[in-house]
């Protein structure tokens, strides 16, 4: 247990400088958005104002006035979630691969450890696991403060509505996606993502045990595992059962469990018995 | 004592290992030597559990398991540790996950390399890194040593180095196993030979009985075998 | 010691050993290293060590007491049959060498003087 604590450490300080970029070009990007976008459409107001001779309320009424909503979905303010995003994606792929290749061929040692593999394959999913949910924590403090900043920017005359942070994340897709408002939405996002890493990190070892034929059998695992997830949906556009939404969620939860749960163990399986390095 | 019972191995088509036996003493260097470079780093790799192979391997009677790495090290020709580390970091790295580092042979074995603590391991020469790689594996309390060709490619003088610690910290009562493929600088060191070739053991012999018995030397018997 | 790979290691060894006996290096009753240093000492395999000293304690040149370090034997009939056995030894292969040439006993004789002791000269020189 202390192996893998100290290994999933050890994984995470290996990224930790462009975990630490990305996390500081999210909070730059945002708050710049917030202050760019805010500024923009002011000045733009200001002129249409001056131009038109208009108040600010026959302004609003005219052309409608701003609320956050209109930031958070400017690409300030997106960008680098999506960049976010792309990079750990990108990571699940090279916290594996980087071990292999280069000059330095740290699997001999991150094999050679007297530890069990599964404890390896568990550290590197759970360090990606972690820095997901550190870029969310950040989102969630630095929300607030980005709508605290609008708030204070903004005359009171030219906004639509001050919205509460709940209500910007539930008014745009992005977020609402990351941060899940509900448990449900919880165990939909994270549940979802944790058993594409898992299924991601099984095609890895696939590959790394039996190369080019490792590909193929990685993708007919990949295309079985989103089969098994996915069968009460095709059950059910086939007409030919119906599921109450209650049921739906149960049975995908539980098949989402024993998908996860069928990829670790298989990945674990195949790092222990069939890698080579 | 390490036992390799009749493992086989192939890459797609190509037969790597056919069938090699042989035995491997506590407190005897046994030396894998095979000209044609086929074979003599997988059969280290299958003891150590980092390929898969047809067969049998046990370690005093066992199997590998995840604690045998605590008995068994490897010491491969390439380095090990992550570019980016300093020389001390991979030695907090080790001393970290194996209870069997023993950080005074480290720092005995650091002296005598003239390894320095905080030299990025990205800037170590060929013989440094293979210096590196030897007191990492060599600071571990183990019974058994596996080291790949530890003298290709490294200066002389480096290689005199080697070869002393190998008298003076290696064997010491371990197992140790050594593949090469020329025999040069450690021939007077080792107890046992095993020759292979296409993935077979062509001849196994003890070099002290071979001296005593037929007066021939470890490269007479190599040019015997491998030139007929 | 310089090795010879088609000689067992450990005979040399023990060669090695007389020949310290004989210029004094080692003398009655000193004790000898451990089988380790000894194996560092002389780059060689403990293994090899070891047997060395297995064998000299079987020709009977060193003897070890339980617990003990080894030591050279006090027993002097042993000590100066080393000395003997080197002399009989350098001979028997300078004869071997020298048969050939076919060089008549007096004349080779009057040629060893000479050599020899022009090498002690030198020798006493530097």
């Amino acid at each position: 247990m202390m192996r893998y604590i100290k290994l999933v450490n050890f994984e995470i300080n290996r990224f930790s400088k462009i975990y630490i970029s990305l996390l500081l070009i999210t909070l730059v990007s945002q708050l710049v958005g917030v202050i760019i976008g805010t500024k923009s459409f002011l000045n733009r107001a200001l002129d249409i104002m001056l131009e038109e001779k208009i108040s600010e309320a026959a302004y609003v009424t005219n052309y409608g006035g701003i609320d956050f909503t209109q930031i958070a979905n400017s690409l300030w303010f997106q960008g680098p979630i999506a960049l976010s995003a792309v990079a750990l994606v990108f990571y699940i792929f090279l916290i594996w691969y980087r071990d292999w290749f280069g000059k330095n061929t740290f699997i001999y040692r991150l094999l050679m450890l007297p530890t069990s593999r599964l404890s390896i394959y568990l550290s590197k999913a759970t360090a990606i696991f972690l820095m997901v949910l550190g870029l969310i924590a950040l989102q969630i403090i630095i929300l607030p403060m980005e709508n605290a900043l609008f708030n204070s920017y903004v005359p009171e005359s030219l906004l639509n509505t001050e919205m509460s942070t709940s209500s910007i994340v539930k008014m745009n897709s992005v977020l609402n996606l990351v941060i899940p408002s509900t448990f449900t939405q919880f165990l939909l996002s994270y549940g979802i993502g944790l058993m594409a890493m898992s299924i991601l990190f099984t095609a890895i070892m696939f590959e790394r045990s039996f190369r080019i034929k490792g590909i193929i059998l990685g993708l007919v695992f990949t295309g079985i595992a989103a089969a098994l997830f996915l069968a009460p949906v095709f059950i059910m556009a086939s007409e030919s059962f119906y599921f109450y939404p209650n049921e739906l969620f149960g049975i995908m939860t539980a098949l989402g469990i024993i998908v996860t749960g069928l990829s670790i163990w298989l990945g674990s399986w195949l790092l222990k018995n069939r890698v080579t390095v | 004592m390490i036992e390799v019972k009749q493992i086989s191995k192939k890459y797609g088509r190509k037969t790597i290992l056919d069938g090699v036996s042989f035995t491997a003493n506590k407190g005897e260097v046994t030396c894998l030597i095979g000209i044609n470079g086929v074979g003599k780093t997988t059969t280290l790799k299958a003891i150590m559990g980092l390929t898969p192979y047809k067969g049998e391997i046990l370690i005093d009677d066992q199997k590998m398991t995840n604690n045998s790495y605590e008995k068994i090290t490897f010491i491969p020709d390439a380095p090990t540790m992550l570019p980016s580390m300093t020389v001390k970091q991979a030695m907090v790295f080790m001393e970290d996950f194996y209870t069997s580092w023993n950080p005074q042979r480290a720092n005995q074995l650091m002296g005598f390399f003239k390894l320095k603590e905080e030299t990025p391991i990205s800037e170590l020469s060929k013989g440094n890194t293979a210096k590196l790689n030897l007191m990492l594996g060599l600071s571990l309390d183990v019974d058994y040593v596996l080291m790949d060709e530890p003298f290709s490619g490294i200066d002389m003088f480096s290689r005199e180095q080697i070869a002393d610690v190998f008298a003076s910290h290696l064997i010491e009562d371990r197992g140790v196993i050594i593949t090469t493929h020329e025999i040069g600088d450690i021939e007077h060191l080792i107890d046992k030979v095993i020759l292979l070739d296409n993935g077979k053991v062509l001849k196994e012999f003890n070099t002290e009985e071979m001296r005593e018995d037929e007066g021939k030397s470890v490269v007479d018997v190599m040019r015997e075998v491998y030139q007929s | 010691m310089n090795v010879n790979t088609r000689e067992p290691v450990y005979l040399q060894v023990v060669r090695h050993f007389k020949e310290q006996i004989a210029i004094g290096k080692f003398v009655a009753g000193q004790e000898i290293p451990s089988r380790r240093e000894l194996a560092a000492s002389l780059n060689i395999n403990p293994n090899t060590a070891q047997k060395a000293y297995k064998e000299m304690e079987e020709q009977g040149l060193i003897h070890t007491e339980r617990n003990f370090p080894s030591q050279i034997t006090t027993n002097e009939t042993i000590l100066q049959a080393v000395r003997q056995e080197l002399i009989l030894a350098a001979v028997d292969s300078f004869v071997d060498a020298i048969r050939p040439i076919n060089v008549p006993v007096d004349e080779l004789l009057q040629v060893v003087k000479e050599k020899y002791s022009e090498e002690i000269r030198e020798g006493e020189e530097k």
